[in-house]
């Protein structure tokens, strides 16, 4: 029995990584893509940013969290409607796995183009500007657990029963764009209302800029393992809306 | 009529490779929704290739999407390979197949790249993957296409490859959802052929279809779903051989002593044109309605089909005819009800002809259509 479930297990998280490289093969040069995951993030960077006076170190640790959060929270929403509207998702949820083993597939590809789009501000910081890295340990598991838990953030507006990217990006974009001006992206915390930084407490933005913030500069104000713990235990709750919606889904027969 | 529908309560039947039991489904709540499927009950045996046939909107792809645990039932029960659907539905998409009305290739991958996905993610093993593609490939005739991006594959070629996904991991059941629709006729026989094919080696299979002369001639059993609702299910010639009512007299006619000139009751009409031609070809349609015992003229191309309880009794009135009317008859036959016959006069509707009729036949053919009730 419990050789049985092992293999389940092993099966399933095979089953996640399967769907994981095949969306990576298919979706990583998409225009949606490129778009939302890639271009938006610059772009909102460099327009919040421009004239203000801000160390190297404490920009990159900005632009970080913001690539991070931009491009894993719109590959779910761009991909799984694209999939809905061409019937390969059919293909996938009557496939011999879990529902949370797909979920978990589409949020290992938001991971993996988040941490590939983060190269960049990286690569710049490091070998462009001459930036130190504070604590490369830090610098990556934030990075990990940052774009895995925005990854299942974009699910939870992906498993809206529809097959329109807009009709997904709307509410996503409604939602995401406020949580970059109370989660110290751009105002830091430490310069915050208390109000509003008691508003901050509750957006994982604001823990993934916090351990950016440790990581680069090393200037952190909450505990660097409250941040990874909150990314992580936020990254699992996402999946509940996924999986209530897709249950939804199945009831309207989308 | 002796076509019969199940409904029975759900056995322990290992014959059978699905079991449905009162299946429903409303889109929206049950008070206020629209009613797809309204509670139908059938059975599928294992071997067997079943047809699922009705009218656009009757509930087929509801009813398949329910079997294939894509959308949720209202109400009722799946068995499946005796798994209930609701509780265990692991075991069963194990050994099913699914190739939807649309082929849902991924076109961004290579035809290689599909299969191996596909494996994959049945669990293939990775020692029988490539084996199996390249006889797949080979068998569907995509070998010299398999590095080709499916995007560049012509609808034929997708279907094909969505089958051959769908089969990657050699399933048990295969339901498939108007396979041939939009294909030319070479590709259709193929894509039938490997049905036969897959059955021969075992394959239960599941298909929906609205083209009728496909189901007979590959389905061992056919269910007519009408209105949400299971109107028949039996074999084909049992269903046929229930709706002799519907048997029909065929005749081809040209003036006699013109053996070179078109075919009358379409033809020297029509190729004279004009509004006398015409009405020359409907006027014969109105006095072969008119013989006894012919319920409706159908014209047929260049024949005129002439729908009978008796075609025996009807077979020398035609002659009669022919002769009065100094026409040579150019071919003759009787022919029994086709499935198409029995789907029409399940579903109360014409495909694909232009019926020709006065009136009061018309209103009988009607009163035939409203005699399916009987058959429930």
């Amino acid at each position: 029995m419990k050789e049985g479930w092992l293999q389940r297990l092993r099966d399933e998280l095979a089953l996640a990584w399967t769907i994981a490289v095949k969306d990576i093969k298919v979706y990583y040069l998409t225009p949606p893509m490129i778009m939302f995951g890639l271009m938006m993030p610059f772009f909102m960077f460099f327009s919040f940013s421009i004239k203000r006076e801000m160390g190297a170190e404490v920009g990159i640790a900005r632009l970080l969290a913001l690539t991070t959060f931009f491009t894993a929270s719109s590959a779910g929403p761009v991909i799984i409607p694209l999939e809905r509207r061409m019937g390969t998702y059919d293909r996938l949820l009557a496939a011999p796995m879990s529902l949370v083993t797909l979920l978990l597939g589409k949020a290992l590809v938001g991971t993996f183009f988040a941490l590939a789009v983060s190269i960049v501000p990286l690569s710049v910081g490091l070998l462009g500007l001459g930036v130190d890295v504070a604590d490369a340990g830090l610098l990556l598991a934030g990075l990990a657990l940052g774009s895995l838990a925005f990854s299942t953030f974009g699910l939870a507006f992906a498993s809206i029963p529809t097959q329109s990217v807009g009709s997904i990006m709307m509410p996503s974009t409604l939602i995401r764009w406020p949580l970059l001006f109370i989660s110290g992206i751009f105002i830091p915390l430490e310069e915050m209302a208390t109000w509003t930084r008691g508003l901050a407490h509750l957006s994982p933005l604001t823990y993934a800029q916090d351990l950016m913030n440790h990581a680069v500069p090393g200037a952190g104000l909450l505990n660097p393992w409250l941040d990874l713990a909150v990314l992580l235990v936020s990254g699992i709750l996402f999946l509940v809306p996924s999986t209530l919606m897709h249950r939804r889904s199945r009831q309207l027969g989308y | 009529m002796s076509a019969s529908v199940k409904v029975a309560t759900l056995s322990a039947d290992s014959n059978d490779a699905i079991e449905v039991r009162d299946l429903t489904k409303y889109y929206g709540r049950p008070s206020k929704g629209v009613l797809a499927v309204d509670h139908i009950s059938f059975d599928v045996r294992r071997g067997e290739v079943f047809g699922f046939l009705g009218p656009n909107g009757a509930g087929k792809t509801t009813t398949q999407r329910m079997l294939t645990t894509l959308l949720e039932p209202t109400e009722g029960r799946i068995v499946i390979n005796g798994h209930d659907l609701a509780h265990e539905p692991y075991p069963v998409k194990r050994q099913m197949g699914l190739v939807p009305e649309e082929s849902n290739v991924y076109t961004e991958l290579t035809a290689w790249g599909n299969l191996m996905f596909t494996a994959q993610l049945y669990r293939v093993p990775r020692s029988e993957r490539a084996a199996r593609a390249r006889e797949l490939l080979e068998t569907f005739g995509l070998r010299e296409k398999r590095e080709v991006k499916v995007e560049d594959f012509s609808k034929g070629m997708r279907r094909r490859l969505s089958i051959a996904m769908a089969i990657i991991h050699r399933p048990t059941l295969l339901f498939m959802d108007e396979p041939t629709p939009g294909l030319d006729a070479q590709s259709a026989r193929r894509i039938r052929d490997l049905i036969r094919q897959l059955n021969a080696e075992g394959t239960t299979v599941f298909l929906t279809t609205h083209q009728i002369e496909e189901a007979n001639q590959l389905c061992d059993r056919v269910a007519i779903i009408h209105h949400g609702q299971m109107a028949a299910i039996d074999t084909p010639e049992r269903l046929k051989r229930a709706f002799q009512r519907v048997q029909s007299v065929e005749v081809a006619l040209e003036p006699d002593g013109s053996s070179t000139g078109p075919v009358l009751s379409l033809s020297r009409a029509e190729s004279r044109g004009g509004a006398e031609g015409l009405t020359e070809a409907q006027d014969h349609g109105k006095t072969l309605a008119a013989l006894p015992g012919v319920t409706t003229p159908v014209k047929m191309g260049d024949k005129w089909r002439l729908y009978t309880e008796d075609p025996s009794a009807l077979l020398p009135r035609v002659m009669d005819y022919a002769r009065s009317h100094d026409l040579r008859v150019v071919s003759l036959s009787t022919l029994g009800p086709s499935l198409e016959d029995v789907f029409l006069e399940i579903t109360g509707q014409q495909v694909g002809v232009v019926r020709h009729g006065t009136e009061e036949n018309a209103q009988q053919r009607r009163g035939m259509g409203r005699r399916k009730g009987g058959g429930r």
